[in-house]
């Protein structure tokens, strides 16, 4: 498994190389598409499995994403930034998706989980605390989710998340304050039950 | 009044961090190589992709409102060079060439009556 990257440097790719890839990809270079899908791949599975919950379904939507952009491309605007744009297509697909779901894969939402409970061993702490969070962010609507996971952990400004949500500025920064309400006490709880 | 939200501009790197690995997807060259291969599949449909289906019905669509326009300006152009039926005047009934008596008849009294 891959290093945990700072916020952001996943996606703060120079935007004439980025757009040149674009080019290429659009006039039918498919390792110009491959180049693209794999600098994005961590970003869009991420986004779609903080909107999905679940990751087969979330690694599913965002390939859907990936193959609708390739499709959407003409409608590309080159003087934009491409990440807003593919996330915003990543975005839509899981909500679409999670919408279209008939049957909610994810496992019921364990309060005592999310609130506390034992504190297991140190070597399964850290699996313990993913999957609190994650059983945290299945309590926020999936708009919140995104908007912190694109926030928090890739860096994106508050305007960027709004041109992939498709929402103003002020609601993005409403929603990653409440997003982080939550979440803030979760670990703080935590790292109290730490000590 | 309403508190105003304290908000921060900049990502909260424990946040970040902890949601970075509660997130982790795995294998990324995997899920490209699944991403690009089902490129492959779809363009090498042999014709058959959707996007070439979805082009095929885009020209059927443009096909059949070319028709339909064409229909619709025909009837049109039909209904506006056909004579509208008038309603027969007195005076018709008088000018007009007489066929038999009994209208000559109808016609005189009436006048006559007037």
């Amino acid at each position: 498994m891959a290093d945990p990257q700072p916020p952001g440097e996943a996606v703060r790719i120079g935007q004439q190389d980025e757009a040149e890839l674009v080019a290429r990809a659009r006039a039918g270079d498919r390792a110009a598409f491959g180049v693209l899908v794999a600098r994005y791949a961590a970003t869009a599975r991420r986004v779609a499995r903080a909107a999905l919950g679940d990751p087969d379904d979330a690694d599913d939507a965002a390939q859907d994403a990936m193959l609708s952009a390739l499709v959407k491309l003409d409608q590309y605007d080159p003087r934009r930034p491409f990440g807003p744009w593919l996330l915003r297509i990543v975005a839509n697909a899981a909500t679409d998706r999670r919408r279209r779901r008939t049957v909610r894969r994810v496992e019921p939402l364990d309060a005592a989980l999310v609130a506390g409970g034992t504190r297991p061993d140190q070597t399964a702490e850290r699996r313990a605390l993913g999957q609190r969070l994650r059983e945290a962010l299945a309590t926020l609507p999936a708009r919140r989710r995104i908007a912190i996971v694109l926030f928090d952990v890739e860096g994106y400004s508050h305007a960027e998340i709004a041109v992939v949500l498709g929402i103003p500025e002020g609601t993005v920064r409403s929603e990653v304050f409440h997003a982080r309400r939550l979440l803030r006490t979760l670990l703080a709880d935590w790292k109290e039950e730490a000590e | 009044m309403k508190e105003s939200l304290p908000f921060d501009h900049r990502p909260d790197p424990a946040i970040g961090d902890a949601l970075r690995r509660a997130l982790e997807p795995g294998d990324d060259s995997a899920f490209v190589a699944r991403v690009v291969a089902q490129v492959e599949r779809v363009r090498a449909g042999a014709g058959a992709s959707w996007d070439a289906v979805l082009a095929g019905w885009a020209r059927v669509g443009v096909a059949a409102a070319v028709t339909i326009a064409l229909a619709a300006g025909y009837l049109l152009g039909r209904s506006a060079a056909a004579p509208t039926p008038r309603r027969a005047s007195v005076a018709d009934a008088v000018l007009a060439p007489v066929t038999s008596s009994a209208e000559v008849e109808v016609v005189l009294a009436s006048v006559i009556d007037n």
